[in-house]
């Protein structure tokens, strides 16, 4: 039914709204003069039009406001004038005692308008645009009110009591605390009555003072004295009331708050259609900045939004947001049963503003949409292959619709999903879907499907103009590019590429063109904006201090000041924007992080968390936390990581899959291997593996990273063939679901179990392997490693392979140094006096510097690690030269050093207090 | 145990009760039941004769209860007897008596006015209950006038506030009655505090169990059977009929048929109880009784409305237009603004194939009542046929919102986007609206199908449908014959046979032939002959002999292959070579 009867523009006179056409009335009166009476300035005058701008604009909330608050707003803009402003407004409430009254002042209110052939106007003459903003809301109340019927007009009016009684009520405390926050310190002291008087009089004589300064009041000094009087009486009838208000207080809140439960409902109005839309859009983006955090409660919206459905059934955007709500706080079942209700109701036709409405087939609806955020779903809670299924459906409605927009995104998606879950093969699932995009792709890897996916969703993007899927995609074809090989397509024939790398210069491209979207987006802000997140933002603005009360004639410097304020607002990127500029910032993070750059890394990162970090959703910024976290535990040591945990833990903690417990349980292990706690890396391990789900495919991040710890504990428990093992199954999964980079540092890995287990030779292939790897994919830090690892193979086949393990070594030295974290350094370091002292070339007593240096290098970078096995095998070596060189007391201290790590490595228990 | 004059003079007395409280539908209720008890021989007058219904022949062919004249045996539990309370005042009050009539004028504003300093309960319980009355007038016509571009609709009866307040005042210092605890009771329920609803009309409806208004107010808080078990009710007569309509609102069928046959004891002759035991056995699918027992009641009571809306959808299920037509035309001239005509009307439309017509009609209904399920219902049919999908969406969403155990609606949801070529979107409607009714093969088959559409094309979970149809005693036959076909289709011989073999039983058994006829004889034939059992392949064989038409001639050659089988032939397929 909702589907013949759904209407664009909702605008119904409400309360509130004849407030702001009272308001408008004191603002453009229909008399000629250039400043109407209670302003004494133009500035002050301005004010109040930018306020009530900002009122008819304003979604801050899609309720209304109550008078009371109103009434505090106007506190705020109207300064001197506030009190007779208020004044004003409830008098001319109160002398609405009929509907007749409220006839006639809709035909007051004709009269602030000027003529629409305004040919002739005075300059002196303040006169509504009928076309401006404030004139078309004057123009739409008057048409709203004229179409009421006399039922309507009777609601209107028993409704305008209820809001001023509600105002009433609650006068009480707000007469005695909101009107002088300054004398609220004496106001036990004062008497109530002598103090409203001062009052008023001072505002009489401000006033005569003001009209002093404006002449143009003087020709009406009667209207003006009358209204002094009249200010003067009322202030002594509130005062007195509010006094006796105040005394009673307790008793009256006891009845009126039963009273107000019953009332609540129907004083509350929604605002126009419009600023709803706009109100809701920016729930959504909130619940996607904060997540299920615990500064956003998602059952406080939760009820908000039941509440907005009972006010207004037919908005079905509800739905939708509270599907989000539910899929940010994991609740499945809800989410889906919202997801599909918002589409039973809407069709997929309301609320997707991307989508020009003017493409035809509203008819039919546009209920691939509803495939798409269903499939979106699914993937989101983890179910691969039910999103899979519902993408492609997704693709097939799509294109029987010919909705390429829907396509584009579809296929976006779909890429995405095929790059994050680990699917070993398609044709399982796609095989029975039949699908043009997807059958040509039939017989390619998993990769190549990706690819062609982002190749069409971009072609289809760009061509739509749609500039933030362009830009997404761009960022997701940079991220292909880094993890992926670029093969060919169709890799026979004589000119078939047998290259195998990826190319950093077109990931950075990739990213580059992601980022274009800034620049993009300027040029078509105005069509992007929503209306209502910008004109809130400005009432926001309004309620700020505005600076001293004074106003000064010269206010130049503050005007110029809100002016900015509002050009930034103005020209303020939508959150979407910003969070896809933000990503494009941790993509170039990590591409740095994988390329071996520590530095670019950090950078790009502290660039995002200090930029985007407002704009961004909960999931991004704790990604951006947890790189920082990780670089300080690399390159600072587990103390200062402890620390920053511990801030990222109060904040993110919260959010559904969270990956800061992940972070922390990665730290624990790896500090735990290093003061030789082995039972306690075990553990942690375990918990790892607890983290993941069980279910196929899915968190592969994850369970590689289990797999790989373990492998680490065994080897470092010297359960070698153990290790060997799990690597290597470890290695065989990697290799399923074509994890390119995690299969180099698992090669790395065995090698490094071969080294440990000393049997360098069957290392060296293995290590070998790895830097092939790391070559092809450019990974340089890992690289670097490997050949450290190499070179120590080297080693480890006899002394006589010093020469050339001093070689490798030194080839990664630069890298090492530059990039590496500190236990990379300190290896690098004790390697090379290892290889120093075991060439028989080297005298230590005439080139000690050389050896001793670098173990004092790596011992110092050791400190922070609390790397027991490493710093007792410096402090050896160390206690050997000095032995050969005769220098005793070193001798003696560097021993001792040793005997130190040596019994904190066999006694990890003392340690292990101050980690849990 | 429960004597029919005991009975009679209990709602005698209480019909009289509930008048002077102007609870008249409670009354009319009431009434129906009175007359629904066999007459007494006492004053078995002529006159009376005309209400009494000679045409038991019909009842007695589908009641089990043979013995409706002898009084009934006594039942298994004690029935307390509940003393009728007495009037507090033995002559009405002459403010009570003007309010009375200017409640029955529906002037209630006003009833309530004259009665403000009455103290006796039936004024007070009166007072109250014209005031909530007023209140809710004023709701409905409020209801029209704050319609919004948003739908926003929420009048409230303003009176519950002050009547909350007095009622739990008047209940507290104890001098509330059972009606005026049954007033508290809806109020309460208005007011969405259900649990503190279902104790005070409990209370209510033990202590005074004749008001029926107050028994159907408790029966729509029980959502749920461990609600309904849950409550602490006295045994009475009437008890017995508001389970067997609880079990039938909470789709337990059986259970309520079991009851109503009970009830039929004693009112043997209530309307009610038929119309209430034809709906159960509506939802059983038992068209042909349903329309006997309809054909009946509308005998008996030709100005009913009531219900009458079902009736209408058995003839439109057997597609009898005539009477359909007649029975529109009926209640159309008995009460035209009633849901039940408007959707009767619509009824009728849409089997003539006026799809607009039907639509505008549902849409009347709707206007009368928007929680009237049947026509949101109705009406997205109405919107498929015309092939208005999203439409016909948001009128099945309606629906499911209203009652999310409406399996009809769920159906159509997940039919509308089978037919956007959505398959696996329609799932998930078909699976819930199979949750609601499992034991329907229609739903089973639905879902298959879906399953087997080539977009999804996923054939084991169709045959796990088929297979749960087949247990459901799927009355079309479709489940056998297309498992057979999956199977078939799935390379697996063995089970094709079993399931050809099944049909084919079932067709012998129905007397029914067809191209599935042949199709089974063939494939059954050729199966036989290729895991040489001879015997069986010349059965099924000569069955097709009978028969004209390509088939005959494929038998034939069948045959021929199988003699030469069976001759020890080289062999050779002669089916190819044309003879």
């Amino acid at each position: 039914m909702a589907g013949l009867t759904r209407t664009a523009g909702a605008f119904a006179v409400t309360p509130h709204k004849i407030s702001v056409c009272i308001l408008l009335q004191i603002y453009a009166p229909s008399a000629q003069m250039s400043l109407p009476f209670p302003f004494s300035s133009v500035a002050q005058h301005n004010r109040l039009g930018l306020y009530l701008l900002s009122l008819t604009k304003s979604c801050d909330d899609i309720f209304e406001p109550k008078l009371e608050e109103l009434i505090n707003q106007l506190r705020e803009v109207g300064e001197e004038m506030d009190a007779w402003l208020t004044d004003h407004l409830t008098n001319r409430f109160s002398a609405l005692a009929s509907p007749d009254d409220l006839l006639n002042f809709f035909n007051d209110m004709r009269g602030i308008l000027g003529s629409l052939d305004s040919g002739v106007v005075q300059d002196d003459q303040i006169i509504l645009d009928p076309n401006s903003n404030l004139g078309m809301f004057v123009r739409r109340c008057i048409l709203a009110f004229n179409l009421l019927s006399f039922e309507g007009v009777c609601h209107l009016f028993s409704s305008i009591e209820d809001y001023c009684k509600e105002a009433h009520s609650s006068s009480a405390q707000f007469d005695a605390s909101n009107t002088n926050l300054e004398s609220l310190t004496q106001y036990d002291q004062m008497d109530m009555e002598n103090y409203a008087m001062d009052k008023a009089t001072e505002e009489i004589e401000f006033q005569k003072s003001a009209s002093g300064i404006v002449p143009f009041h003087l020709h009406t000094p009667e209207s003006l004295f009358k209204a002094t009087e009249g200010l003067l009486h009322t202030r002594k009838e509130t005062s007195r009331t509010s006094k006796k208000d105040t005394e009673a207080t307790p008793v009256a809140r006891a009845s009126s708050s039963t009273l107000e439960d019953t009332l609540v409902d129907e004083t509350l109005f929604l605002r126009t259609n419009l600023q709803i839309q706009g109100f809701l859009m920016e729930q959504a983006d909130a619940i996607e900045t904060h997540g299920s955090s615990s500064s956003f409660s998602s059952s406080s919206i939760e009820s908000f939004l039941e509440q907005l459905q009972n006010l207004a059934p037919e908005l079905h955007r509800v739905h939708f947001l509270r599907y989000l709500n539910k899929l940010h706080s994991d609740d499945y079942f809800a989410a889906l049963d919202n997801l599909l209700r918002y589409f039973d109701y809407s069709a997929g036709t309301e609320g997707f503003d991307l989508v020009p409405p003017s493409t035809g087939c509203s008819m039919y609806g546009r209920y691939e949409i509803a495939l798409l955020c269903l499939g979106m779903m699914h993937f989101r809670f983890g179910h691969p292959n039910l999103a899979l299924e519902v993408l492609t459906e997704a693709v097939r409605v799509s294109q029987q619709l010919s909705n390429d927009t829907c396509l584009a995104y579809t296929l976006a998606a779909m890429s995405n999903l095929l790059s994050e879950m680990g699917i070993a093969s398609t044709t399982c699932v796609l095989g029975s879907s039949y699908s043009p995009v997807t059958s040509t792709a039939s017989s390619l890897s998993v990769q190549q499907r990706v690819y062609i996916l982002l190749k069409e969703s971009l072609r289809r993007a760009d061509s739509l103009k749609l500039r933030r899927l362009v830009a997404s995609n761009h960022l997701a074809m940079a991220k292909f590019e880094l993890m992926h090989v670029q093969r060919p397509l169709l890799s026979f024939g004589p000119k078939a590429s047998t290259r195998h790398k990826t190319c950093p210069v077109s990931v950075c491209k990739e990213i580059r063109l992601g980022a274009h979207l800034i620049s993009d987006f300027s040029s078509e802000s105005s069509t992007m904006t929503i209306d209502g997140s910008l004109s809130s933002a400005w009432l926001k603005d309004l309620q700020k201090p505005w600076g001293p009360p004074v106003i000064s004639q010269d206010s130049g410097s503050r005007k110029s000041s809100t002016f900015f304020q509002f050009c930034d607002h103005l020209v303020s990127i939508p959150g979407s924007v910003a969070q896809l500029i933000g990503a494009s910032y941790l993509l170039r993070a990590t591409s740095w992080e994988l390329f071996g750059s520590a530095p670019m890394a950090r950078m790009n990162t502290l660039v995002y968390a200090t930029l985007f970090g407002d704009s961004s959703s909960s999931s991004d910024a704790e990604l951006a936390y947890l790189k920082l976290i990780q670089h300080l535990a690399l390159y600072k040591g587990y103390k200062d990581a402890f620390a920053a945990l511990k801030i990222a833990e109060e904040k993110f903690l919260t959010v559904s899959k969270s990956k800061i417990l992940l972070l922390k349980l990665q730290i624990l292990h790896e500090r735990a291997l290093h003061c030789g706690n082995l039972q306690l890396a075990q553990r942690i391990c375990n918990e790892l593996g607890g983290l993941a789900s069980t279910a196929m495919g899915v968190d592969m991040e994850l369970k590689v990273e289990a797999s790989l710890r373990e492998a680490r504990t065994l080897l470092a428990a010297k359960q070698y063939s153990q290790a060997a093992n799990v690597a290597h199954s470890l290695f065989c999964t990697c290799h399923k679901f074509n994890l390119q980079i995690e299969k180099a540092s698992v090669l790395l890995l065995l090698a490094e179990i071969h080294k440990k287990s000393g049997n360098a030779v069957l290392g060296l292939p293995y290590a070998l392997a790895s830097i092939s790897f790391c070559q092809s994919f450019n990974l340089d830090l890992l690289k670097a490693s490997a050949t450290l690892t190499l070179a120590e193979l080297w080693l480890g086949l006899g002394s006589n392979h010093a020469k050339r393990a001093l070689d490798l070594l030194h080839g990664a030295f630069p890298m090492i140094l530059g990039h590496g974290g500190l236990e990379l350094r300190a290896r690098a370091y004790i390697f090379e006096a290892n290889c120093y002292l075991s060439d028989p070339s080297l005298s230590v007593s005439t080139d000690s510097d050389t050896v001793l240096d670098s173990l004092r290098q790596a011992s110092d970078e050791l400190q922070a690690l609390e790397y027991h096995e490493l710093a007792a095998e410096a402090s050896y070596l160390m206690a050997m030269v000095y032995d050969k060189l005769g220098q005793l007391d070193e001798r003696e201290e560097a021993a001792s050093l040793f005997k130190m790590h040596i019994i904190a490595l066999e006694n990890p228990q003392g340690v292990e207090q101050n980690m849990a | 145990m429960v004597s029919k004059d005991s009975c009679r003079n209990e709602i005698r007395a209480a019909i009289r009760q509930l008048t002077d409280r102007c609870l008249y539908s409670a009354a009319k209720w009431a009434g129906e039941q009175l007359v629904g008890i066999e007459q007494d021989p006492s004053n078995f007058t002529p006159a009376n004769t005309r209400f009494q219904r000679g045409s038991s022949s019909i009842r007695r062919r589908f009641s089990t209860n043979e013995s409706i004249s002898t009084p009934l045996p006594s039942i298994g539990f004690s029935q307390a007897a509940t003393p009728l309370p007495e009037e507090d005042e033995a002559i009405d009050g002459d403010f009570y008596l003007l309010a009375k009539s200017y409640f029955d004028c529906r002037e209630y504003r006003r009833a309530s006015h004259v009665l403000r300093d009455q103290v006796s309960k039936k004024s007070v319980f009166l007072r109250y209950y014209a005031l909530y009355l007023a209140g809710e007038k004023r709701k409905e016509e409020e209801m029209i006038e704050l319609e919004g571009p948003l739908g926003k609709s929420d009048a409230i009866n303003r009176e519950l506030v002050s009547l909350e307040r007095d009622l739990s005042a008047l209940r507290r210092t104890g001098a509330i009655d059972s009606f005026g605890l049954y007033l508290y009771g809806v109020v309460l329920k208005e007011k969405g505090n259900e649990s503190l609803a279902r104790a005070s009309l409990v209370e209510s409806v033990n202590s005074y169990p004749w008001n029926w208004s107050a028994w159907s107010e408790l029966q729509s808080l029980c959502t749920s059977i461990e609600i309904l078990n849950s409550l602490n009710l006295n045994n009475h007569w009437m008890k017995e009929f508001f389970l067997g309509n609880a079990y039938q609102e909470l789709r337990m069928h059986t259970e309520s048929l079991a009851k109503y046959e009970y009830l039929q004891g004693i009112f043997s002759f209530s309307n009610y109880i038929q119309a209430q035991t034809a709906k159960a056995q509506y939802s059983l699918r038992e068209f042909d009784q349903v329309e006997i027992m309809f054909e009946e009641l509308l005998r008996n009571d030709p100005y009913r409305v009531e219900d009458m809306d079902l009736y209408s959808n058995v003839l439109y299920a057997k597609e009898a237009c005539a009477a359909l037509s007649y029975l529109a035309h009926k209640v159309f001239s008995t009460d035209k603004y009633r849901p039940e005509s408007c959707c009767i009307i619509g009824n009728y439309y849409s089997l003539k194939g006026q799809h607009e017509k039907a639509v505008m009609y549902f849409r009347r209904a709707l206007k009368l009542n928007k929680k009237y399920l049947s026509a949101w219902t109705l009406m997205g049919h109405e919107y498929v046929e015309m092939k208005n999908t999203p439409a016909a969406i948001d009128a099945y969403r309606r629906a499911v919102d209203i009652n999310p155990c409406d399996y009809r609606a769920w159906y159509g949801l997940g039919q509308a986007y089978e037919m956007m070529g959505m398959p696996f979107y329609a799932l998930h409607y078909f699976r819930k609206s199979i949750f609601f009714l499992p034991n329907d093969s229609r739903l089973w088959i639905a879902m298959a199908k879906c399953y087997q559409t080539e977009q999804l094309y996923m054939l084991e979970e169709a045959i796990k449908c088929y297979k749960r149809a087949v247990n459901c005693t799927d009355t079309e036959g479709i489940a056998l014959n297309q498992l057979a076909k999956l199977h078939q289709k799935l390379g697996r011989n063995e089970e094709a046979a079993f399931y050809f073999e099944k049909d084919l039983e079932r067709m012998d058994a129905e007397g029914l032939e067809g191209p599935n006829m042949f199709e089974a004889l063939v494939f059954l034939a050729t199966h036989f002959k290729t895991h040489k059992k001879f015997e069986e392949a010349e059965v099924y064989c000569t069955r097709l002999l009978d028969y004209s038409g390509p088939e005959k001639e494929k038998a034939k050659s069948l045959l021929r292959g199988i003699r030469m089988a069976q001759t020890g032939f080289p062999s050779m397929d002669l089916e190819h070579f044309p003879i």
